[in-house]
């Protein structure tokens, strides 16, 4: 346990010494991430503007949903850069090069590799949008709303992390994924800026039970929230995040340890 | 120093590729899921062979030979799909942490340093990944310093780095946890003259002093034979020679080649089984005869030669290692 802990200390003072070879374009990165995100938000909030609300959702309770992306998104990164990125470490035969450390292949991956700026980026805006919002939209900050925040939080980034590792298991048969990706996670994660409930049944069936983002954002939003559109979904939906997570990230994990033994290296 | 026989062990090993015939895009993808289609490609195909401690194996073959390959199954990075690797006791593939603590890989076109820090900082991680106790790092980190001249960059940044000294920076990384077998997948390559001839000294000395096993894949005959004691050629997939590097010639170097410079520029009868090329040179007076010493008798040619014509001056030749190596390659002989 503490080799592992001082094994992750080298890991991320050898990441930290990288980024800062290249400070100005480290400090950039965040700031590009930060603005780039930002966009997409401010066109919504003008959007909204229009139409006061949506589906009952005013524009602080918005903010909130898409806070709660942010800031998982945040913390996923500075875990999960690795299984994000692991098509590439495949292709480039960086993977060979885990295979022979004497090391545990998962926490290679997720150790040797964090994206800090991106994070900072990406969780610094979803920070700033719970600051602007969380005052607005009537939740009490008692102890068992933080918990369940908390919980929230945790179970949102497992969420993610497993589709990640699902994913990044995928490589092993496919070699390239990023098509799959783009579907499965980065457009599932555009619908996961706006309450499901406005979606198409199909939609809101693939965002609660195939790609569960509305684990990750909608639910624990509603615990906190109470719009009345959550009357379509069953009230325990609104506890299972942080099973969700686990649930998904261990299904996802046993997925990872069969796949290993059919890697195929990347050639030469 | 010897050591023990069997150090390495493969026995009837087998590795096919899937290769996957797929549509392009989403729904080519997605049909694929359903129905996939697939060809099968031997890479390694039915391989067998031993190492004893301490040897120092070259390993060839031409491209897509399977060389990669076996070195990955020998390494653990890939199961063989059939027939039994055992090395040191460890089935590579299956007790991958602890077997490779044992082992050294140096893939010669993929660094495993990290680009933007000095080759130091490199050193360092290694040290925590491997768990080397401070004072063996020390030993090492300064003996292989010293061995390979590397004192003037090692505080530099490797994308700095010339390629000779970025290889000399990557061996000394597969070595500093001491490993007892160490794989080197050309480690030649585009170094220069000089910097070639530092890495073979070097690789030679070590694998004499520590008594290291070592396998050593590579396009380049010089490292081979100024580096290996015994060779092991395989080509699509099967082995097609395995012992010492003179015994090449034996096997297959049977075909000898005479220049004989004649004293005017005869118009040479010809010979049965041998063949006469006119060379460019002197004139036409200096001829070259090509044959197989199975089928024909040296003292009968020259005789031949020498009752009929005035001769100069004569030269036999044996072919180069590399040649035939070439031509083995090329399936010219068998």
């Amino acid at each position: 346990m503490n080799d592992a802990i001082h094994m992750i200390g080298v890991y991320t003072k050898t990441i930290m010494k990288s980024w800062f070879q290249y400070k100005v374009d480290a400090v950039l990165r965040s700031l590009a991430v930060f603005l780039r995100e930002s966009t997409g938000i401010i066109v919504v909030y003008f959007t909204l503007l229009k139409f006061d609300t949506l589906n009952g959702w005013n524009i602080n309770e918005m903010l909130f949903l898409f806070s709660l992306l942010f800031v998982t998104y945040g913390i996923l990164i500075l875990f999960f850069t690795g299984l994000r990125d692991f098509s590439g470490t495949v292709r480039s035969g960086n993977f060979d090069r885990f295979i022979l450390r004497p090391r545990g292949l998962l926490f290679q991956i997720i150790f040797v590799n964090a994206d800090w700026f991106a994070a900072i980026g990406h969780g610094g805006l979803g920070i700033l949008l719970f600051v602007l919002s969380a005052g607005k939209v009537g939740v009490v900050w008692t102890p068992a709303n933080i918990i369940y925040y908390l919980f929230a939080i945790a179970g949102g980034v497992l969420i993610q992390g497993a589709i990640f590792l699902f994913l990044a298991t995928l490589n092993i048969y496919l070699l390239e994924t990023g098509s799959l990706k783009e579907v499965f996670y980065w457009n599932a994660r555009k619908f996961a800026g706006y309450p499901i409930s406005i979606f198409h049944k199909v939609i809101q069936a693939g965002m609660i039970y195939v790609v569960p983002f509305a684990f990750v954002n909608y639910f624990p939003a509603q615990f906190l929230l109470r719009k009345e559109d959550m009357a379509a979904y069953p009230e325990i939906y609104l506890y299972l995040t942080p099973v969700v997570g686990v649930g998904m990230y261990l299904l996802a994990y046993l997925f990872w340890r069969v796949s290993l033994k059919h890697y195929k290296s990347s050639g030469n | 120093m010897s050591g023990k026989e069997g150090y390495i062990e493969v026995k009837n090993v087998s590795k096919r590729f899937k290769v996957n015939k797929r549509a392009n895009g989403i729904p080519g993808m997605i049909a694929n899921m359903f129905r996939p289609k697939f060809e099968y490609k031997h890479a390694v195909n039915d391989i067998s062979f031993s190492i004893k401690q301490g040897e120092m194996i070259g390993f060839i073959g031409p491209n897509g030979a399977g060389k990669s390959t076996t070195i990955k199954m020998l390494s653990g990075i890939l199961y063989p799909d059939s027939g039994e690797i055992v090395v040191n006791g460890y089935k590579p593939y299956e007790d991958r942490k602890e077997y490779v603590g044992n082992i050294g890989v140096v893939f010669g076109q993929k660094s495993q340093l990290q680009w933007d820090l000095p080759v130091i900082d490199s050193f360092e991680l290694l040290k925590a990944i491997y768990r080397i106790p401070e004072d063996k790092y020390k030993k090492n980190l300064e003996r292989f310093t010293e061995m390979l001249d590397m004192s003037g960059f090692i505080n530099q940044p490797v994308r700095q780095l010339s390629l000779g000294q970025r290889m000399r920076a990557d061996i000394v990384a597969a070595l500093l946890h001491s490993p007892q077998i160490v794989f080197f997948d050309e480690p030649t390559i585009g170094v220069d003259v000089v910097g070639k001839e530092t890495i073979r000294n070097f690789i030679r000395e070590l694998n004499k002093e520590d008594n290291i096993t070592m396998i050593f894949t590579t396009h380049d005959m010089q490292d081979i034979e100024k580096v290996c004691d015994r060779l092991i050629i395989i080509d699509k997939g099967s082995k097609i020679y395995d012992g010492k590097l003179l015994g090449i010639r034996e096997k297959y170097g049977t075909t000898r080649q005479l220049d004989v410079e004649f004293v005017e520029n005869y118009d040479v009868a010809p010979i049965e089984k041998v063949t006469i090329q006119e060379l460019d040179e002197l004139d036409g007076r200096k001829k070259r005869f090509i044959f197989e010493n199975r089928e024909v008798q040296i003292d009968e040619l020259m005789n031949t030669l020498l009752s009929g014509y005035a001769i100069r001056d004569i030269n036999i030749s044996e072919p180069e290692i590399e040649s035939l190596i070439r031509k083995i390659y090329n399936g010219e002989v068998s």
